[in-house]
């Protein structure tokens, strides 16, 4: 056995994986590939020590992580690219080359992942250009028109029609890893809180599990279901803000402002439970920081109950106007085939119909008890990525109101032991977007050595890219808006 | 359009009436009272947990600018001296003025120079600048303008382009990679113009101030014209800050 399997937040000792050499590591990696594992990581095992990589690849099927080491024992560091055959890899090589300096030979299409200019040394990136009659390059970004974060895109056009679009971020790299590896508990937790500011609750599910993980911390049972009432709230609240999101850039004032009334509503309601309308402050190592009293529990029923009701109209109201349907349908499609071979997640990769979700693949804290059904649809456009967030946040509704019914008694927070030494840990969340990782590395005196995060849009953005072709130009906000995607949460 | 009327009808009076007088959840993390409560003996307990290194000792003092509101100080201080109020309003025009200390129970409100409440007392279009914003501050921005919120009422609005707007708003710790972006957005927006900086990430680097990624020295070059504390700051705190500033009703 060249590879070894762990289960989502299940710590690992460094000293079972086997680092093999460059060959063997290769022939290991490809066999996974090949029999239906995705790429999840790849990434030295410690920060400062870049000569031993680990390829963390996920399967869906066994709910099994396989992890793969390779020493490259002080040689040149550099490697046959997996991406010629298995595409879904290319930007995981791109971001190791960019950090630590890895060549991976005959790789496609190298790509400057968050810093500018580093794979490419001092001269500036070129981007992938098309010339002829009636073409024309557009360039969007950093700033854009609207409050948002900043990203460039770069379009080749032939009059409105899109041949090709790239997306460059890194513009909001704060560093983020590397705070969290220097910083101390109480840092952690908001540093892992602001990977990405809408994604509170999902990355800070993904962190504390990891280092409950570690320490073989588990929190009670009601503080599990407090957490994942919080998650669900987040998925909510955020699914309604995507789906104003695609009414305004159709121009839908009235069907964009309902569904802001009622996710103002859906917001409060976590700002109920632990005052931020984010969920800051609700997640601490070992539970959480704020009990769900009798009181609370009666207004977040009464307020889920307004919501669904209003939100089943509002959805009518939108999903049933000729005119925006006209703009949804066909527009932006992504074909499944696509989806697959880049290595789509989360609601973007569902609405493809590719059938993954955290949740019930590699469950975690409460999901491991409660069954959440998986929602795909099949035509992979605009309308797809739209209506498939009104049925998740249905379901999302259904298992709050059933857990609000029945909330065991218990300890909202345990004591947190100290992580286990030498080990490693994988923790897949599934946020609101999608699939979110954190591989943790501890050393000999259980501090952290390595810490690496995969946000969903990670794997995304280039979703957006393949949506766009023969596309017009001006429905550009529309996708952009139905995939709905992380800057911050791309460029740490 | 019968649908249209019934969507409007269901939309009911969501508006906040007084954006002075919202009542906020219970446990929402706001104004930070600092009370009489004497320190124990050799207590150096909210100083040393704070993330942000936002507390000073002798006297107890809490710098906004840096604050992320997080529940730790309140929870871990044996004379239970700190207690984050109700309170929402919160904004300065000196950066110094976010230091609270014992005895306050508000920042007095500062209100701009008369020539700027001449020109955008009644109508202030803003350019939004994420400078590597986490999109906590972002959302809650876009929230001031929504049906709840409705900065617009107050002719408050958010631009498409630097060259329509009377200033800009930064959110983020101002990563390097938008260090030159958000210089260049600020020399399109035409003169007369002001810097709003929103948030504790923008105010001081927030959670971000150890990062190696930041560069900050667009703050040294150019005055800021008012402070909104938050992480993120709520959408009321934004837009009663501009309302106080601009000594609007």
């Amino acid at each position: 056995m060249t590879s070894i399997n762990v289960h989502n937040n299940e710590p690992v000792s460094l000293s079972s994986i086997k680092f093999l050499d460059k060959v063997t590591f290769s022939q290991s990696v490809k066999a996974d590939l090949a029999s239906g594992k995705r790429m999840i990581g790849l990434l030295p095992a410690r920060k400062n020590d870049p000569s031993k990589i680990i390829a963390v690849l996920a399967d869906p099927s066994s709910s099994l992580i396989s992890i793969a080491g390779c020493d490259f024992k002080n040689g040149p560091l550099e490697f046959e690219s997996f991406a010629n055959e298995y595409p879904h890899t290319n930007f995981f090589e791109c971001e190791l080359s960019e950090d630590y300096g890895f060549i991976p030979l005959n790789h496609p299409w190298m790509r400057p992942v968050r810093k500018q200019n580093v794979i490419f040394g001092k001269t500036t990136y070129e981007f992938y250009r098309i010339t002829g009659e009636e073409i024309h390059e557009v360039a969007v970004g950093p700033i854009h028109a609207g409050v948002i974060e900043p990203g460039h895109f770069r379009f080749q056009c032939h009059g409105e029609l899109v041949y090709n679009l790239e997306i460059n971020l890194g513009y909001q790299h704060r560093n983020i890893e590397d705070l969290i590896i220097k910083s101390n508990s109480v840092q952690r937790l908001i540093l892992a809180e602001s990977i990405a500011g809408d994604t509170v609750m999902g990355n800070i599910s993904a962190h504390c599990n990891a280092m409950e993980g570690l320490s073989g911390t588990v929190p009670d049972k009601r503080a599990q279901i407090i957490r994942f009432i919080g998650e669900e709230i987040e998925r909510i609240a955020m699914h309604i803000g995507s789906l104003s999101g695609i009414a305004t850039d159709v121009g839908f004032s009235l069907a964009a402002n309902s569904y802001g009334r009622i996710r103002t509503i859906m917001i409060n309601s976590l700002a109920l439970i632990c005052g931020s309308r984010f969920g800051r402050g609700l997640f601490t190592y070992g539970g959480v920081r704020f009990d769900i009293t009798d009181n609370i529990i009666k207004t977040l029923k009464d307020n889920l109950k307004f919501v669904a009701d209003d939100i089943l109209k509002i959805n009518k109201y939108m999903f049933s106007s000729v005119g925006a349907l006209s703009r949804f349908e066909t527009t932006g499609k992504v074909s499944s085939e696509d989806a697959e071979t880049v290595g789509l997640v989360g609601v973007a990769g569902r609405s493809c119909g590719i059938r993954k979700d955290t949740r019930v693949d590699f469950p975690y804290g409460a999901y491991k008890f409660i069954p959440v059904s998986i929602m795909t649809m099949s035509s992979g456009d605009v309308y797809a990525r739209a209506f498939i967030r009104s049925l998740e946040i249905n379901e999302s509704f259904r298992h709050i109101l059933e857990q609000l019914e029945k909330l065991p008694q218990g300890e909202i927070s345990s004591t947190m032991k100290d992580p286990a030494p030498d080990s490693l840990i994988i923790s897949i969340t599934e946020g609101f977007r999608g699939e979110i990782v954190h591989i943790a590395c501890t050393d000999s005196s259980g501090g952290l050595v390595q810490y690496k995060i995969k946000d969903p849009s990670f794997n995304n953005w280039y979703g957006l890219s393949i949506a766009l072709r023969n596309t017009a130009i001006s429905d550009f906000p529309l996708c952009n808006k139905s995939f709905d995607l992380s800057y911050a949460g791309h460029d740490l | 359009m019968i649908n249209s009327i019934k969507m409007r009808i269901l939309q009911g009076d969501p508006i906040v009436h007084d954006v002075r007088k919202n009542p906020m959840s219970p446990v929402y993390r706001g104004f930070p009272i600092i009370s009489d409560a004497k320190c124990a003996d050799n207590c150096t307990a909210c100083f040393d947990i704070c993330p942000v290194k936002a507390i000073s000792l002798d006297p107890v003092s809490i710098d906004l600018g840096k604050c992320v509101y997080c529940p730790e100080c309140e929870k871990i201080c044996p004379a239970e001296k700190i207690h984050f109020s109700q309170n929402y309003i919160m904004s300065a025009t000196e950066r110094g003025s976010l230091v609270i200390k014992n005895g306050m129970t508000e920042i007095k409100p500062e209100t701009a120079s008369e020539k700027i409440r001449k020109y955008f007392g009644k109508s202030l279009k803003l350019r939004q600048v994420s400078a590597g914003g986490c999109s906590g501050c972002e959302l809650e921005l876009n929230a001031a303008g929504n049906i709840n919120f409705d900065m617009g009422r107050f002719g408050i609005e958010f631009t498409a382009s630097p060259r329509h707007s009377d200033g800009i708003v930064i959110t983020g710790p101002i990563t390097k990679n938008m260090a030159k972006a958000t210089e260049i957005c600020l020399e399109a927006v035409p003169n007369p113009k002001i810097i709003i900086l929103n948030g504790a990430c923008a105010i001081s680097g927030g959670i971000f101030q150890n990062s190696t990624e930041i560069d900050r020295s667009f703050l040294e070059k150019h005055k800021i014209d008012l402070y909104v504390p938050g992480c993120p700051p709520h959408p009321l705190t934004f837009v009663t800050a501009l309302l106080n500033w601009l000594d609007r009703k």
